[in-house]
């Protein structure tokens, strides 16, 4: 179940999530987590090899984030990585929930990949980087928590993949758990010194390179792979 | 909401100042103007005046709008000290001053000292009861502190009153959004349909909520607004011709079996996949493969 995997976060993939947040202070944003399941069954290990970071405004549409998702799975696909996850941050400072529309994402994700995992930004801990010499990602992990669904009812939904119905749990806050955070080695970063590499790009202001979706859609010249971001 | 010409200008204004090229004061100016939220480089560059006597003193009677103009942002990137000593400087000028009034609620909200501030902003608006923007501090201060019900209600109420306060209607439809309420929403977008027809900011929305909420009617609407954003923009916009694309397939796939609508609709979504399409190449080519491969996915609907 839930507790059985370990997750395992590149650093790049986890940069890019946090410089996305930071770009976008006042709002939410949101992003998809690609990477690949391995490890034998003695040792089962999600690794988060890249991120895409979606969207900062109006996250809840759909059209977009089909959009988005069509193409993510398209590229990574091609490179055998699939969808493991998605990343959202709040809006507000002190809410360390999951709402709904992040819910939604995650379960959606879930259906194609069982071991999806939401990370969470934490943003006290982002807040507390600079002081500290933690060495762990500054997120909180949310697992499935309740696999099978204990009431469902259908919804209408004209999603792509879904294709035309879709279905909720009832007990939603339920299902999806907090694990792993403060301490848990439920998720690592693969490079031990990230969290330095980030604290720099923080000083010189990297968020403003970083392009998600959104600003793809505003202007298609921006690219949404971020291919120049680390060079 | 700005225009992408005005956008240009501020940001071309903002990477000189960044960078020392002067003109700090046209930069400040303009983001006034525009109510652009852009507090860190306000409050670094608003202060770079003020902490200099002779620039200060060249601004002449707008250095105390300055003044405000930094408290704000200093609020807005909690740096409490600096705007507390902004409002000091303020209140010395104006004494009594319910504008002045006005910042130092805003600093108890800051603070976080919700009740203190709504007791402020209560007696502030029995002296003037048409202050807009203390009216919607109280929703902002609702949303602030997690109470999104509570925003929606201030936002209502505010609406009843100030019914043509168009950022007021797209930050209640955002609100909405974001608690998938969607059909509040719409509702919301249609309001701003009626009163500004002609901005395709709010076709583009409302189509996309429609979308969102599915279903035959709302799919068929979605795509004439997405086609009235097309033609507002004269075909530029990106996220209108991919709704296209989307609510015809989607369409496509809920009216399997009966009678389709007809070669029309097929042909609105060729025309807008191939403007994707040239669009693509022209300015993002290393993207047309994945472009071109999405289209075909929404293609093989029939």
């Amino acid at each position: 179940m839930g507790g059985e995997f370990r997750y395992q976060i590149g650093q790049n993939a986890y940069i890019k999530f946090v410089l996305h947040a930071l770009k976008h202070k006042t709002s939410a944003v949101n992003g998809v987590l690609l990477g690949r399941l391995s490890g034998a069954d003695t040792n089962p290990v999600v690794e988060i090899t890249d991120s895409v970071p979606l969207f900062h405004s109006q996250i809840g549409l759909l059209p977009p984030l089909e959009i988005a998702l069509i193409q993510i799975e398209e590229y990574y696909g091609a490179q055998g990585l699939n969808i493991v996850g998605y990343y959202h941050a709040n809006e507000r400072f002190d809410d360390f929930e999951l709402g709904n529309v992040a819910k939604n994402v995650g379960d959606h994700i879930y259906r194609y990949f069982p071991q999806a995992a939401v990370l969470l930004l934490d943003n006290k801990k982002l807040g507390a980087l600079p002081n500290g010499k933690d060495r762990s990602p500054v997120i909180q992990v949310i697992l499935i928590w309740d696999r099978t669904p204990k009431t469902m009812f259908s919804y209408t939904l004209p999603f792509l993949h879904a294709k035309a119905t879709k279905l909720y749990t009832r007990e939603m806050s339920k299902s999806w758990k907090v694990v792993g955070s403060d301490g848990s080695s439920q998720l690592t970063i693969k490079e031990p010194s990230a969290n330095i590499v980030l604290l720099d790009y923080i000083s010189s202001e990297k968020w403003q390179d970083i392009i998600d979706f959104d600003d793809h859609l505003d202007d298609i010249s921006k690219d949404w792979l971020n291919p120049e971001l680390f060079k | 909401m700005v225009s992408k010409t005005e956008e240009a200008q501020v940001n071309r204004l903002e990477n000189q100042v960044d960078n020392g090229g002067g003109g700090a004061w046209e930069y400040l100016c303009l983001v006034r103007t525009l109510k652009l939220r852009r507090s860190d480089k306000v409050l670094k560059h608003g202060l770079s005046i003020l902490n200099d006597p002779k620039k200060r003193s060249s601004l002449g009677p707008d250095e105390w709008t300055l003044y405000e103009q930094v408290a704000i942002a200093a609020m807005d990137c909690q740096c409490l000290d600096v705007a507390k000593d902004c409002i000091k400087v303020l209140q010395k000028r104006f004494p009594d001053s319910k504008r002045v009034g006005k910042l130092e609620a805003m600093l108890l909200e800051a603070k976080g000292s919700w009740v203190e501030a709504e007791k402020a902003y209560t007696s502030l608006l029995e002296d003037n009861p048409l202050d807009q923007v203390i009216h919607k501090r109280r929703s902002a201060m609702a949303k602030a502190q997690g109470n999104t019900s509570g925003a929606i209600e201030w936002l209502n109420k505010y609406l009843e009153i100030f019914m043509a306060d168009h950022d007021a209607w797209r930050e209640l439809a955002e609100i909405y959004v974001s608690l998938q309420m969607y059909k509040q929403a719409a509702f919301c977008y249609e309001e701003l349909i009626l009163s500004q027809p002609t901005t395709p900011l709010y076709h583009l929305a409302y189509a996309d909520v429609l979308y969102t909420l599915g279903g035959l009617e709302n799919l068929q609407t979605a795509k004439k607004y997405y086609a009235s954003t097309i033609d507002l923009t004269g075909g530029k916009n990106t996220r209108a011709l991919l709704g296209i694309c989307l609510c015809t397939f989607s369409i496509g796939e809920l009216t399997k079996g009966r009678n389709k609508e007809g070669k029309e609709s097929s042909d609105l979504q060729c025309l807008a996949a191939a403007a994707l399409e040239k669009d693509y190449k022209q300015r993002a080519p290393t993207k047309l493969a994945l472009l071109n491969s999405t289209l075909k996915s929404l293609k093989l609907s029939s």
